[in-house]
């Protein structure tokens, strides 16, 4: 199994970075057995994207095959477009290493989101959904 | 017929005042005048005018729709994307997210097979109103959420040119949104002159400078309006006018008796003021 974990840095030890489209880096950890074999540090491109961040860093983490996303908070594209592939999503996670957040998990403490928990910061559809890079001055 | 526009980069200078009072001055002195609201995301040029926004008119804007018998799942589109738009993983095929695109084609240019199909959506609406016997008001108005306004303004932009056209029209004034960005730079293609308006503090002439770099590349001839000349530091402005080599043209005083008029929407007395 492959957990994906946004991150400050590209360490297990590194805390979990709140934000997912924004973080600083994916650590891509993969498990077997219940026990952490190894793990892989993405840097993250999209964390100056003008828009479309969290997008960016949906395609990257998805294209790495995992089954797992662990993270602060997320927003509605990227959440619709990870929940369509089938990646179970765990958020409200932060204050703890990576480390520590997958072995949370492992024990089962951590539980699936059902939907986005924040409201992103791309134009939107409606004026309520926040100003994004749509107006640019 | 000659095209004018009144921009800047910094919001409530008084862009949109100068704009109003030109063309209402120019109307008075029997010039046919049209006025274009091109600041399509927050058009408020009839308010002053006292105006009901009149006879519209849809303007759509083209969309990304996946073909997908045609489509071979390679990518590309989803990797020409500036705006992070298309998400795709490999062996999947792509998936459009509308919240982040500008409709701006890059996607269903570059695809190999074809499978990606255009479908029009309404993206905003333009006006017509006439406010006298010889001075009219075109306004774009872009739908709330629209994440790129530069076609809108086009759009609106070519409503005005074609009605000025039809009817020997002197002076086309458009109004510009602020900044420097797409939409501002749709509203002064082609323009014969260009004002900037600002005022003088260090936001103003910062926002200035921006400006006159933008109407310098565009290679549109540029005056500044200087609202508010009478107080702050006007100095700065002269400096900047300096550095461009252009010159303060209009300057507009701080004053209760303008404000208490503007509000009145009398706006014979306020050109009297200026």
């Amino acid at each position: 199994m492959k957990i994906a974990v946004s991150a400050i840095a590209g360490n297990l030890d590194a805390m979990v970075d709140a934000r997912f489209g924004r973080c600083a880096y994916f650590l891509i950890v993969e498990v077997e057995e219940n026990k952490i074999k190894g793990h892989e540090a993405i840097k993250n491109p999209g964390v100056s994207a003008m828009g479309g961040a969290g997008i960016q860093a949906a395609q990257i983490v998805a294209s790495k095959k995992i089954d797992v996303l662990i993270t602060g908070n997320i927003g509605p594209n990227a959440f619709n477009v990870l929940s369509g592939t089938g990646i179970k999503i765990l958020t409200g996670i932060g204050g703890i290493t990576v480390k520590k957040a997958v072995q949370r998990y492992l024990k089962g403490e951590l539980k699936e989101t059902k939907t986005p928990t924040t409201p992103g910061f791309g134009p939107g559809r409606d004026m309520e959904r926040g100003m994004g890079k749509g107006r640019r001055w | 017929m000659q095209k004018i526009a009144s921009t800047g980069v910094k919001g409530g200078v008084g862009k949109s005042t100068f704009a109003i009072l030109l063309a209402f001055k120019l109307s008075k002195q029997g010039k046919k005048v049209v006025l274009c609201d091109c600041d399509v995301e927050c058009p408020n040029d009839y308010l002053i005018l006292n105006q009901k926004l009149e006879n519209p008119k849809p303007i759509y804007q083209e969309y990304p729709e996946l073909d997908e018998q045609k489509c071979q799942k390679c990518g590309l589109c989803s990797e020409t994307c500036k705006e992070h738009a298309i998400f795709w993983i490999k062996d999947k095929y792509p998936t459009f997210i509308y919240d982040l695109c500008t409709g701006c084609g890059a996607c269903w240019i570059v695809c190999p097979n074809k499978a990606i199909k255009t479908k029009r959506k309404k993206a905003g609406e333009s006006f017509f109103n006439k406010v006298n016997d010889n001075f009219w008001l075109i306004t774009g108005r872009s739908k709330a959420g629209v994440s790129e306004t530069g076609p809108i303004v086009r759009e609106v932009k070519n409503r005005a040119i074609e009605f000025a056209e039809n009817n020997k029209i002197d002076c086309l004034i458009l109004d510009t949104a602020p900044g420097t960005h797409c939409s501002v730079i749709q509203a002064l293609l082609d323009v014969d002159k260009a004002y900037a308006v600002t005022e003088p503090t260090p936001l103003g002439a910062h926002d200035l400078a921006l400006i006159l770099e933008l109407t310098e590349k565009l290679k549109i001839p540029s005056e500044i309006v200087l609202n508010k000349f009478d107080v702050g530091n006007k100095k700065e402005i002269e400096n900047i006018a300096k550095q461009f080599n252009t010159k303060i043209s209009v300057e507009i005083p701080y004053s209760e008796e303008l404000v208490r008029a503007y509000c009145e929407k009398d706006l014979n007395r306020v050109v009297n003021l200026i």
